[in-house]
């Protein structure tokens, strides 16, 4: 594709072409995601407790 | 009327809100896991709260910080006039409000591994002015008008009424908790019950929630990413209540709100500056009132997790906070009376 699109002319400037999906969205996206969070996480489609027969037999025998 | 409105810019942050609070919270949260370590060997786990007789029946009673308790004044008094003798389960947030209406929450629950924050919800007894400049967070939240005025006075009052009442409550305490958090609880008293939050698929080959579990013994407990939601999950999940209502729980703003007064305000600002604040916030009709409210997308992520939650849960859950965004499959809409008279 850069070959096709290629010009027959050179930049007096080095062009540097954006990252992909680095458009204005993208960024606020990214930027906002970093300070937008949770308080914790959430795991989707998995039980609510985990290693709670366990720590009710260490309870048990402490 | 069109159900929802605005705010694509924020949908598509809410879908990704997963990942991005995982990789906020994991840190700190390990962190402040290894600096509580001292007190959760020598503490309780929430391994002994299943089963104990925290309240008198089969049902819960959650309370939120959410605008709604202070928009129905009577939200206290139909709690205490009721009779109901639940448990009653609140947000570390919403203890000021319970503890200054003579309502003593039988279970605290804390989890948000901010450093200097969520103390302030127990009386931070380090607060000077200097920290106030700092951080004008609580001058600016929606959850408890209190906390805006009069900053200083209103923590001496707080941390003398925590201190007052800390020996009779129970404080189910998230190991990702600050050590501030920890410390207060235990220097006001409270009864401290120690759990993990579940950072990520237990089945998952290097989960950091068996990594968290394999460091300290102590139970995993799906939070849902709030401290609402994870009250909910304790009165259930864990104290094993099969009627739970939830006041306080908006997960949204009322539509005179201003934005400035809203939980993220100053981070959205910043990154979508003012004529983006729109794109970022999504209102919604909450079709049990026919009134719209607006959210973030925080409280919209909160929101869909719980709903999912909600329809897993092997309780019966009537939503009691008369507004807000919280409605959907598995949620009972209630009046907050009929609910504490077991009519719901």
């Amino acid at each position: 594709m850069k070959e096709v699109l290629k010009g027959n002319f050179a930049t007096r400037k080095k062009v540097v072409a954006p990252e992909a999906g680095e458009d204005l969205n993208t960024r606020f996206e990214r930027e906002a995601l970093k300070r937008l969070g949770g308080s914790i996480a959430f795991v989707s489609k998995k039980k609510f407790l985990f290693g709670l027969d366990q720590a009710k037999d260490e309870a048990k025998e402490g | 009327m069109k159900l929802e409105a605005g705010g694509d810019l924020g949908r598509r942050i809410a879908s990704s809100l997963g990942a991005i609070t995982l990789e906020k919270v994991t840190e700190a949260g390990f962190a402040n896991a290894r600096a509580n370590a001292p007190r959760i060997a020598a503490g309780k786990s929430i391994a002994s709260l299943v089963g104990a007789p925290v309240g008198q029946d089969d049902s819960a009673l959650v309370i939120a910080a959410g605008p709604s308790i202070h928009r129905f004044p009577d939200t206290a008094r139909l709690i205490k006039e009721s009779g109901f003798c639940g448990a009653i389960v609140a947000t570390e947030s919403a203890m000021a409000w319970a503890l200054r209406h003579g309502i003593v929450p039988h279970l605290v629950v804390t989890l948000d591994p901010h450093a200097t924050r969520i103390v302030r919800w127990f009386g931070d007894p380090t607060l000077d002015d200097d920290a106030l400049r700092r951080d004008d967070y609580f001058a600016r939240q929606d959850m408890d008008p209190r906390f805006r005025e009069d900053q200083l006075r209103f923590n001496r009052e707080l941390t003398t009424l925590v201190d007052e009442h800390g020996p009779r409550m129970k404080i189910a305490i998230s190991s990702s908790a600050p050590e501030l958090v920890a410390r207060r609880a235990a220097e006001s008293g409270m009864d401290a019950y120690w759990w993990n939050p579940m950072y990520d698929d237990y089945d998952a080959p290097e989960s950091l929630t068996r990594k968290i579990h394999a460091m300290n013994n102590l139970p995993c407990v799906n939070a849902g990413g709030n401290v609402g939601a994870a009250c909910w999950v304790f009165a259930h999940a864990v104290l094993g209540k099969k009627r739970v209502g939830i006041v306080g729980m908006d997960l949204g703003y009322y539509a005179d709100t201003p934005y400035s007064q809203t939980q993220y305000y100053k981070e959205i600002l910043t990154l979508v500056g003012p004529n983006g604040l729109d794109d970022v916030f999504i209102r919604l009709v909450n079709p049990h009132l026919g009134r719209e409210f607006y959210t973030d997308p925080a409280y919209l992520w909160y929101r869909d997790a719980f709903v999912e939650m909600a329809q897993q849960a092997e309780c019966a859950t009537y939503n009691c906070t008369g507004g807000g965004i919280l409605f959907g499959p598995g949620i009972y809409w209630s009046a907050l009376k009929d609910f504490l008279a077991g009519k719901a």
